[in-house]
Formats: C-alpha cells, sequence, structure tokens
C-alpha cells in the first residue's frame, strides 16, 4: 500500500490515457483557434455596419478648454495615472484625488474637410456633459468619410425648406430623387458609353491591320470608308450621350443641405455629395437592424469609393471568384491528364519515379517564384508572342502581353497542379485491379476501360485535389500581385460587350483588397473594420467554394461506396 | 495438331486446342508444353494444387497474362481454328468472345442494369427495347432475373456476393461469347451460393464452351465433362471427368484425388 500511489500514476500512465488527453488538447485548440479566428473577424468586421448611437459630448481638452464632440464611440482604452500624466501636456494634466487610472474613449466625430481629425481621445474623467440629441444626423459622403451634424436646410435654387416638421421628409425626397438621377448616370456610363469607347476601339484596331497591310488598294479604301461611317455613327451617338449626362449632371448639382455641425459653424453639402443619411439616435432597433442589413449588402454589391476604403467590394469578390473557378476549369484536365499517363501509361521506374518526387516537391516552391515566373514566361513570353500574332493592330499597347485575368488564373493553376495530380494518382492507385480486369475481360480497350469505369470511380479523389487547390488558389495573394490583380479595375472582366469574357483583363481580388486597405490606403484607422469584414469574406467565399465540392464529392463516394 | 491426344474429342467437335504451350514468367517456366483439346459445349475442369498453374492457362484462353509485365508464350492456343496470339487477332474481339467471371465478384459501381449492358453497349448501340431484352435474357440465363427484376436501377454493390457473382455471369454472357471461362467462381461463397452457380452452370454448358478452375474436386466432380489435372506447371492427366475420378491413369492424379497431397 505504500507505493499506491506511485502505481496507480504508472498504471494510468500505461493506460494511455495521457495520450488521449494530448489529442484531445490538440484538437481543441486547433478547434479554438479556428472559431476564435472567425469570431474576431466577425465582431470586429460586422459591427462597422452598425448605425451606433451619436454621442454629444461636452469635455475638456489637453489645454483645459471646453470643447464639443459629436460623434460616436470606436474604441476605449485605459491608461495608469503614471501614462496619463506623461501623455498629456500643459494644465489638463491635474488628475482627481483618488483615481490609479483613468479611460479614454475614441470617438468618431468625422467632418473631415471641414473639422479635422478623423478621430479624437477624449478622457472620461474630463467629459462634463453627454447627451442623445435627436436630431443628430450621420451623412455618409461620396468623399471624406462620415459627417456628424444637425439638418437644419435643405433646398434648390428656387426654394429653401427649414421648418423642422418638413425637413426630413423634404430631405428624403430629394436624396431619392438624387438617387434616380445617379442611378440613370452610371446606366449611361457603365452601359452606352462603355459600349461606344468599345467599339471606338474596335473601328481604331480595324483601321490600324487595313493600314498593316494584306488588302489591296480597292478593298481597303471600301473598308476604310465603312469604318469611317462606322466612327461618325459612334461620334454622334457619344455626342448625345455626353449632352444627356452633362445635363443629368446639372440636375444632380442643383440640391443642397445645410448642416450644423458641434462647434456651430454651419456647412452647405450638395445632395450629390451624400450617399446615404441617417439618425440613429431616433432609430428603433429594427430600424436599425434594417439599416444594418441594407449596409452590409450595400458592402456586398457597391464599387469602392475613396481609395478603396469606402463603398463595397463587389469588384473584388466578383474576380475572386472567376479567377478561382477559371483556374479550377484549367488546373483539372491538365492535372488528371498528368496523373493517369503518370499511373497508367508510363513504365513503372526510377524515371516516373524522379518525375513523381519533382512533381510532389513543386508544391513546395514559394508562390512569389510561380508569380516570377508567370510573368516572365506566361505575361512577357507567351503573351508578347500572341500579341504580335493576333493582336498586330493594337500594338504597341499591349493585349495579352500584360498582367490579366488568364495569365493569372494559369499561373495559379500551375501552382495547384502538383495537388491534383497528387491525390488523382492516389485515387487510381485504390481502384482494384478486379474491377479494371473486369472490364477488359469484357473487350474493353484500355481507354474505354479507363473512361467508362476508371475514371468515374477515381473522381472523388479528383474532387478532393480540387477542393485542395481552390482552397491554395483563393488564398494566394503575392503570385497575383505581379501577373494580373491591381488595386481598382475601372471595369469587370465579364460584360455585355463581345466576348463577354475578357481574359486579358486586370481584376481585383479580396486578399489584395485586404493589403491594399489595411496598408496602403490614406485613414489606415478608419478602414480598419472593412479589413476584418473583407478577410471573413474572403474566408466566407473560400468555405463556400470548398463545400460545394465536397458536396459534389460526397454524392459520388456514395456511388462508389463498397468497391474499394 | 499432330499428335494431340483424340480422347477429349466430344461429339460437337474442339473449341479450344492447345498445342505444346509454355509460358515463362520474367524467364522463369511456369507452364511446361501443355497439349489439350478442349470440346465444344462441354464443361472442362482443371484440377490441382494452389501454384499448379491452372488459372495461368486459363488466363492464357483470353489473353489476360498480356497485362502482367515480363510474360512470354511459345506454342500455340487455337479457338475454333484461329492461332488467338497471332498479329492479326485483335485482343479486345478475343475477349468478346471468350468471356471470364473471376474469382471474387467485381461488378461495376453502377446499376445492375447497366453492368449487364456494359459489354454491349462497348460493341454497337441497340436500341433500347432490344437492349432492355437482351438484359433480361442474360439475366434470366444467370438465374437472377426474379431476384434483381425490381430493382434494375440500383447499384449492383447492393446485392448479396452469391448475386453479385451470378450478374458477373450473366454480364459475360450478354455478349454471347463462344467459350466462358470460370476462375474459382464459388471460392469466396457461401454452400448455398455454390450450389447455385453449379446449378447454373450446368445449364449454361448446353449453350457454351465452359473452362472451370476450382481447387475443389467435389465441383470439379459434379460440374465438369473434362477434367485436366495439373501440377507444377505441367499437364498430368486429361480425360473424362468419370474415367479420370475413377480410374486415373497416373500415380500423381490418384495421390491428389485420394487427398495424399495438395
Amino acid at each position: 500500500m505504500i507505493h499506491s500511489d506511485r502505481d496507480s500514476l504508472r498504471a494510468w500512465f500505461r493506460s494511455g490515457e495521457l495520450w488521449i488527453w494530448a489529442n484531445a488538447a490538440a484538437v481543441g485548440i486547433s478547434i479554438i483557434a479556428i472559431v476564435g479566428i472567425l469570431i474576431l473577424l466577425a465582431a470586429r468586421g460586422f459591427s462597422h455596419f452598425w448605425p451606433a448611437d451619436i454621442q454629444l459630448m461636452t469635455y475638456r481638452d489637453d489645454g483645459d478648454r471646453t470643447a464639443v464632440a459629436l460623434g460616436e464611440i470606436a474604441d476605449s482604452e485605459t491608461l495608469s495615472v503614471q501614462q496619463f500624466v506623461e501623455s498629456v501636456g500643459g494644465s489638463g494634466r491635474a488628475v482627481p484625488e483618488g483615481l490609479d487610472e483613468v479611460e479614454r474613449l475614441l470617438v468618431k466625430t468625422g467632418n473631415r474637410r471641414y473639422d479635422p481629425p478623423d478621430f479624437t481621445w477624449i478622457f472620461t474623467h474630463k467629459i462634463d456633459a453627454v447627451s442623445f440629441p435627436d436630431d443628430a444626423t450621420v451623412f455618409e459622403r461620396m468623399e471624406w468619410g462620415n459627417a456628424y451634424g444637425y439638418l437644419r436646410a435643405v433646398g434648390g435654387p428656387q426654394e429653401t425648406v427649414s421648418d423642422p416638421a418638413l425637413l426630413w421628409d423634404t430631405f428624403g425626397n430629394l436624396m431619392e430623387r438624387a438617387a434616380g438621377l445617379r442611378a440613370s448616370i452610371e446606366d449611361i456610363e457603365r452601359g452606352v458609353l462603355n459600349e461606344i469607347n468599345f467599339g471606338m476601339e474596335k473601328v481604331r484596331l480595324e483601321r490600324r491591320s487595313i493600314e498593316l497591310g494584306g488588302l489591296d488598294v480597292d478593298q481597303a479604301a471600301t473598308a476604310m470608308q465603312e469604318l469611317d461611317e462606322r466612327d461618325l455613327d459612334l461620334e454622334k451617338r457619344y455626342e448625345s450621350a455626353e449632352q444627356e449626362l452633362r445635363s443629368l449632371y446639372r440636375e444632380l448639382q442643383r440640391d443642397y443641405v445645410r448642416v450644423e455641425l458641434a462647434t456651430g459653424q454651419v456647412i452647405e453639402m450638395r445632395l450629390a455629395e451624400i450617399v446615404r443619411a441617417w439618425r440613429p439616435n431616433q432609430m428603433s432597433a429594427l430600424d436599425k437592424l434594417w439599416h444594418y442589413l441594407e449596409s452590409f449588402s450595400l458592402f456586398l454589391s457597391e464599387q469602392p469609393r475613396e481609395a478603396n476604403t469606402e463603398g463595397g467590394i463587389f469588384p473584388a469578390i466578383f474576380g475572386t471568384v472567376l479567377m478561382v473557378l477559371l483556374m479550377s476549369v484549367l488546373v483539372t484536365p491538365f492535372g488528371v491528364i498528368a496523373a493517369v499517363y503518370l499511373r497508367e501509361y508510363a513504365r513503372q521506374g526510377a524515371f516516373v519515379r524522379l518525375i513523381r518526387i519533382a512533381v510532389n516537391n513543386l508544391a513546395g516552391v514559394p508562390s512569389i517564384v510561380y508569380g516570377v515566373f508567370g510573368l516572365g514566361f506566361f505575361v512577357y513570353f507567351l503573351g508578347g508572342n500572341l500579341d504580335q500574332l493576333f493582336f498586330p493592330e493594337a500594338l504597341p499597347a499591349p493585349t495579352f502581353g500584360t498582367p490579366g485575368l488568364m495569365w493569372a488564373s494559369l499561373t495559379l493553376a500551375l501552382l495547384t497542379v502538383p495537388v491534383v495530380v497528387v491525390s488523382t494518382e492516389e485515387g487510381l492507385t485504390r481502384i482494384p485491379r478486379a474491377i479494371r480486369e473486369g472490364s477488359l475481360a469484357l473487350g474493353a480497350t484500355k481507354a474505354e476501360t479507363l473512361f467508362k469505369v476508371v475514371l468515374p470511380m477515381a473522381s472523388p479523389s479528383i474532387l478532393t485535389g480540387v477542393i485542395l487547390a481552390v482552397a491554395r488558389a483563393a488564398g494566394e495573394v503575392a503570385p497575383l500581385m505581379l501577373v494580373g490583380v491591381v488595386k481598382l479595375a475601372p471595369t469587370l472582366p465579364l460584360d455585355g460587350n463581345f466576348p463577354y469574357l475578357h481574359l486579358e483583363r486586370k481584376f481585383m481580388h479580396l486578399g489584395f483588397h485586404i493589403y491594399d486597405v489595411g496598408f496602403q490606403s490614406p485613414n489606415v484607422e478608419a478602414a480598419r473594420p472593412l479589413v476584418y469584414a473583407t478577410a471573413l469574406l474572403l474566408v466566407l467565399i473560400i468555405i463556400i467554394l470548398n463545400l460545394a465540392a465536397i458536396m459534389l464529392r460526397s454524392r459520388l463516394e456514395d456511388r462508389y461506396r463498397g468497391v474499394e | 495438331m499432330t499428335d494431340t491426344k483424340q480422347n477429349a474429342s466430344g461429339s460437337n467437335g474442339t473449341s479450344l486446342l492447345v498445342d505444346r504451350l509454355s509460358l515463362f514468367y520474367s524467364g522463369q517456366k511456369a507452364l511446361h508444353e501443355i497439349s489439350l483439346e478442349i470440346p465444344r459445349k462441354q464443361a472442362t475442369a482443371f484440377i490441382g494444387p494452389s501454384g499448379c498453374g491452372k488459372s495461368t492457362l486459363l488466363r492464357c484462353f483470353n489473353r489476360m497474362n498480356d497485362l502482367i509485365d515480363g510474360v512470354e508464350t511459345t506454342g500455340r492456343i487455337l479457338l475454333d481454328g484461329t492461332d488467338i496470339n497471332s498479329k492479326e487477332v485483335d485482343v479486345a474481339q478475343l475477349r468478346r468472345l471468350v468471356g471470364m467471371v473471376f474469382q471474387r465478384p467485381n461488378p461495376f459501381p453502377k446499376t445492375i442494369y447497366e453492368n449487364v449492358a456494359y459489354g454491349l453497349r462497348l460493341q454497337d448501340t441497340l436500341p433500347k427495347t432490344e437492349m432492355d431484352e437482351r438484359v433480361e435474357w442474360a439475366l434470366r440465363s444467370a438465374a437472377l432475373w426474379d431476384e434483381a427484376k425490381d430493382r434494375l436501377k440500383e447499384s449492383a454493390l447492393s446485392l448479396s456476393g452469391g448475386q453479385q457473382q451470378r450478374l458477373v455471369i450473366a454480364r459475360a454472357i450478354a455478349i454471347k461469347p463462344s467459350v466462358l471461362l470460370l476462375d474459382e467462381p464459388a471460392s469466396a461463397l457461401d454452400p448455398i451460393s455454390t450450389l447455385k452457380i453449379e446449378e447454373l452452370i450446368h445449364q449454361l454448358k448446353t449453350e457454351y464452351t465452359i473452362v472451370i478452375v476450382t481447387h475443389n474436386m467435389q465441383q470439379a466432380a459434379r460440374v465438369s465433362d473434362y477434367t485436366a489435372f495439373l501440377y507444377l506447371g505441367e499437364l498430368i492427366e486429361f480425360g473424362k471427368t468419370d474415367t479420370l475420378f475413377t480410374n486415373p491413369k497416373e500415380r500423381q492424379t490418384e495421390d491428389y484425388i485420394t487427398g495424399r497431397y495438395g
């Protein structure tokens, strides 16, 4: 009985219980890490869209002068008295008796351009009064971020409404009118004007290709004449669109609002400058939820503004998904064919083993190296030669000889091809010999056996490879910066102009967007929530793409279950 | 075809004629100068201890050994007078004439219907009604129709092992071969399924030349008309099953049949 403690400890150790606990702990930590990341991203990113109440604070600043601030609280932090005294100069450093630490709030006061800075730190012990004025209004502006103030008057060239009872409704109606005008302007700019420009460019290129030769003099003359007519027609259409646009812009500039800021200063804003306006202090929880959903859907569907720090991220979502889909379409056949050759046709030996090792090791090459290769080989060499062969009329402006969607997809396909090859090969080796022999014994050739029996049975493994490839490609940023992703793409790679999918165009990508907004934007502090929101969206898109593939795979697995 | 023993020729003539066939696995001799005649529309059984070469010999008849690297053969195999190893013979065509059923059931992971139709679809596209008829006929011939007729669209893998083996037989006879090779078709099955397969062989031999490899001597005695006894790659004795089991000519055959080794 003396040794019982030690013995039981040893017995417990021997029983392997410790091992089970270690396993459970490892799994637990992984799950906590993943869920933690998602929760952090969601909390930091999505709270940005919630319409926070606006506080009016009267406080004393560092020089102990009385000041007012109107805005929403963005953050808070606690400082020790020591830190406080060191950070504050002048007469404002006096601390009330009995305080060991002080709290300070980061208040977003907006109003950039009128009343800098955007954000103000306010110490709670120096706040004299806080109120939530009912008519405090947030104006989301086209440029310069939010403005906070009180709506005092709204009007056009003839009449001005300043009666508080009518003010908000009048403002709402005029905002609706402005939104309608903006929609027509966008229709013309993105639709008609875009189409005309596309047509003019085409005429220019055709003219150039006639000049480059190939046709005899008469034919060239008639072709040129025809092009001149088309050009003239386009010119006319352009003129009328331009005129319409100009009058729309004039209309949009008609109305203005007068807004009183917290400091008492009254400013005038054109309605054209305002995206949306809301009065959070008057909104019920349901209103706020509605506003939240609206903000979020705008974030998903709008173009970015203000160096990407405002507006939406639609082009980046679109570019990411399109690029990943194109990559999958390119990598799947290529990887499968390579794997089939290595496993089914090549004579197994030292050479094939060497190739297999090389393919596996390709997966470990840093992605930026692929980017450099893509730029050198695809963009400059392949693209440059394609341009000389097929698009000589556009030279010296490159068509395919410049980074673009096609080269980005191809580079990522190259990056992920080892994954597809390896998992396809695994799938092929797992197919029982008896099944192949069964097919051959019925008079099928090797190719028939491959296409009718072997490849369908290997399809779950092929999909596993594609899933891994998608996961890797969607998260890749470094090589894309060299082969086609840009900070702001003027047009989507998919539109209504023939041939609809423009593989040569540059595109936007969520991963690069995160980098750009988070580290390259003029106002990093204001843009931080967008970084979190964009990061969460990127993760969600990867999860959705993967889930789709996983569901497809499990359907296929059901079909072939029980064979292996 | 000069000095082949004539005692094997049945009433319908010879289906497969094996003439001094030797087979080497990477230089090592696995079959040694085997000559025999397999009669048409009869069941011929190959017996012998494990590793005697009976399955290897069987797989020569539809050139399944081509799939294995380093296999070489000498001698001839004539199917209805044609040398199956000659250059003009298309292997796929040969395998349509010489069907095969393996030791373990190996249905494709497709529906029951598609399994039976597989071989037919490789040859030409039949109209749907004709295809349906062929599938039904094949399943009936393999005594599986009553069990499978209501579940033709279900996966073949949902069948039991014995049913799967009969499905595989249906799949093989759907393309109407002239010879059916059975490589220990019942060794992975329970006694009742085995019995069904044996009954099936009895029916099938009225239409097809059947060659069956088995290590179960009772089975050979029950289902076959002729029996060949192989030992260490050599054909020791070949003759009518009744004669071979009751009155073997060779000492080794007798030893094997009476269970002294193997």
